[in-house]
């Protein structure tokens, strides 16, 4: 599984999406435009991309931009374990 | 029939619900200690459901909601760590009164973190413990606490740290987090919780996680406290179940495994 794949399999687990999720395209909106994002499940997704690529996400490397799109999460984590 | 009520507790009442034993003397009794927060909400249809079970079962179950939580007095804001622990002695000493049996102390998250630290310090009689998807380490649980502080202000486009957010709680400010508020003294104290296996070696300590992985395995952090208490002579029975973590997630899910699993813990089928 890519990276992308992972991302979209956390996202239709921790968002309870019943497997909408897993349709995502880089191009989906996430931050403002999905209803499930609030603040709880954006904790949640940084736990579980911790968990999954067993990395450390520090509070400064993450933005509002970063949540964007699944194509902008998936890049900060491409950059985080390329940096890894 | 279950029974609910008010318990007097150090600060005031603290409303409970008591599973009674099917059978008019227990087995044994059991404690629960919940959550932090908003988990105790998420967590409450999986803890009733493994409290009857429980019940089934021939034992008494009391699950308390904690000073400053559900339905029991005080505001969040006011409660403490010192004060949830002298509550939680209070609640284990009745049980064992009434029951006349020995306790076993059942925790989720914070809880098993509180537990812990409980049977450290009181000679209380525990049979067992039964932690579910226990915090090994109370100062990594506050960040993830205080996180959720961090993605509401990245959202709203002003963002503050978590780093930022310790700074000011350790110069004495509350804060609040998710609609709740934090003291800093509550935040200190859970800062410096860490696991440690109960003071007496007859307790066993039965470590049960969830993990959303269809072949589940116990995560690697737990498993390196396991191996480190095993070094010293103490052993830790822990599995892992899959399933959602349903003290997180949006929509309340149930794990029919996990309330099996502990059940055995505590001994379907002997007498």
């Amino acid at each position: 599984m890519s990276n992308f794949d992972h991302l979209k399999a956390i996202l239709d687990s921790t968002l309870n999406l019943g497997g909408r999720g897993l349709a995502f395209t880089r191009e989906t909106p996430l931050l403002g435009d999905l209803p499930e994002l609030d603040s709880m499940a954006v904790v949640m997704v940084l736990t579980g991309i911790e968990e999954r690529f067993g990395i450390v996400i520090e509070d400064d490397e993450v933005s509002a931009e970063t949540f964007e799109t699944v194509g902008s999460l998936t890049d900060f984590i491409d950059a985080k374990l390329r940096d890894a | 029939m279950l029974e609910a009520g008010y318990l007097e507790g150090e600060q005031g009442p603290l409303f409970h619900l008591l599973h009674p034993p099917r059978e008019r003397s227990a087995r044994g009794a059991i404690l629960y200690a919940h959550p932090f927060a908003e988990e105790l909400n998420k967590s409450r249809r999986m803890v009733a459901l493994q409290a009857r079970r429980f019940a089934e079962l021939g034992y008494a179950v009391l699950v308390p909601d904690q000073f400053g939580c559900g339905d029991s007095a005080g505001d969040f804001g006011d409660a403490r760590w010192e004060l949830w622990l002298a509550d939680l002695s209070r609640q284990a000493a009745w049980l064992q009164e009434r029951y006349q049996a020995r306790v076993t102390l059942w925790g989720l998250r914070t809880g098993c973190l509180l537990l812990s630290e409980l049977s450290r310090r009181q000679t209380l009689d525990i049979e067992r413990m039964l932690w579910w998807q226990p915090v090994i380490d109370g100062e990594q649980y506050l960040v993830q606490f205080l996180r959720l502080r961090m993605a509401a202000t990245m959202m709203g486009g002003n963002k503050e740290t978590t780093r930022e957010l310790r700074e000011r709680l350790a110069g004495g400010e509350a804060l609040e987090v998710a609609g709740y508020l934090l003291h800093p003294r509550m935040a200190a104290a859970l800062a410096g919780a860490r696991l440690a296996p109960p003071a007496h070696t007859g307790a066993a300590v039965h470590w049960l996680e969830v993990s959303a992985d269809a072949n589940p395995d116990i995560s690697p952090a737990a498993r390196r406290l396991i191996e480190s208490w095993a070094a010293e002579g103490r052993i830790v029975e822990a599995r892992a179940v899959s399933g959602e973590p349903f003290w997180g997630t949006q929509e309340i899910s149930e794990i029919a495994e996990l309330i099996e699993r502990s059940a055995s813990v505590v001994g379907v089928g002997s007498p």
